[in-house]
């Protein structure tokens, strides 16, 4: 299974100035500060399960943007109604890139329960007709591509490694310095 | 003119562009109301936190948005109002159901009405009463702009008989 990192890079290599970031908080979050990313970027340090419906009401006002929503497994099993939230809106402006490593890595790696949950299928059985499992970087270039041209909102699923050695930089940004950043 | 109307039409004028909303009776109606307006764009969602999310989202987006939620749905909603909305100085005006006060003839919504406005003042959440009597619109503009202004959350608690 691939580490986090190499996904990232992948993505955020994609991404145009026409595109928007959200982050859940956590590593996505942490590392963004120290890339460079063409989208302006909306990152949170708290606020678990936020990402997307935050996501979905910027794309739904911004229909000329693709809005793309980071979120971790631990965030989206807290509340996976969203799912059917972001299904019956619509928005096909909207992809969910969905983290999955079992772990709540933010809060010192603890396991997840431990439930079998099937993402892809739970993301189908919300509505959403655009999913797919991305397995490795490479695939995120025709993954994201085919989520852009998807007639309704998309959701990717990337499996990565839980490496409680990955040395995720802290966060290096204030919610102000966030807030004040990011223009459409 | 409803209360329903009046509401809906202070918030066409406030410039509100986005509505999300979890129901109950009351907030129901009022989204039926809400679905006839032009200028506003109505979307359902499945949990209260969610409509923070959206309604932030739209205003950092350029938009205005809005939550319309019960007030169970509000008591729901401390983790996401420290997290996002304080923590951001996110904007975010809410229109919440005052379920359980003297005025409501359910009986089982009682023990949320004892809590709500002693909850709004330990969460130091900015908030006013509807007064029929007044001009409802004027008290939903203030309202959207207090919390523009202020870059934080203002809640307007009604009940049934506003919406009449």
């Amino acid at each position: 299974m691939t580490p986090r990192k190499p996904f990232l890079d992948a993505l955020v290599a994609l991404l145009t100035p026409q595109d928007v970031l959200v982050s859940c908080l956590g590593a996505n979050a942490r590392w963004l500060p120290h890339m460079k990313v063409a989208a302006p970027v909306f990152a949170l340090c708290d606020s678990m399960g936020a990402a997307v419906p935050l996501g979905l009401g910027i794309a739904m006002t911004r229909p000329d943007r693709h809005v793309v929503a980071l979120e971790g497994d631990g965030s989206l099993l807290m509340s996976p109604n969203v799912l059917a939230t972001v299904a019956a809106a619509g928005a096909p402006n909207l992809t969910t890139i969905l983290w999955v490593n079992g772990h709540y890595e933010s809060s010192g790696g603890q396991a997840l329960p431990g439930a079998p949950v099937s993402w892809p299928a739970l993301a189908r059985a919300s509505g959403i007709a655009h999913v797919a499992t991305v397995e490795e970087p490479a695939g995120l270039s025709a993954g994201l591509a085919a989520a852009r041209r998807a007639p309704g909102p998309a959701v990717l699923v990337l499996p990565i490694a839980f490496d409680p050695a990955e040395s995720i930089p802290p966060y290096s940004e204030r919610p102000e310095e966030i807030r004040a950043r990011f223009r459409l | 003119m409803s209360g329903a109307q009046s509401i809906v039409r202070g918030l066409e004028e406030a410039g509100v562009t986005l509505v999300a909303s979890v129901p109950d009776t009351w907030i129901g109606e009022l989204m039926a109301t809400v679905r006839g307006s032009a200028k506003i764009r109505a979307l359902d969602v499945a949990r209260e936190e969610e409509a923070v999310a959206v309604a932030c989202g739209a205003n950092l987006a350029g938009g205005r948005g809005a939550v319309l939620i019960q007030n169970a749905g509000l008591l729901n909603c401390g983790g996401i109002l420290a997290g996002l909305v304080e923590l951001y100085r996110l904007p975010c005006f809410f229109i919440v159901s005052l379920r359980g006060d003297h005025r409501d003839p359910v009986y089982y919504h009682a023990p949320k009405g004892r809590v709500t406005e002693a909850t709004l003042q330990a969460w130091r959440l900015p908030h006013a009463v509807a007064d029929k009597s007044g001009d409802l619109a004027a008290q939903v503009k203030r309202g959207v702009e207090f919390a523009a202004e202020s870059r934080g959350p203002f809640v307007l608690l009604v009940s049934g008989e506003d919406l009449a």
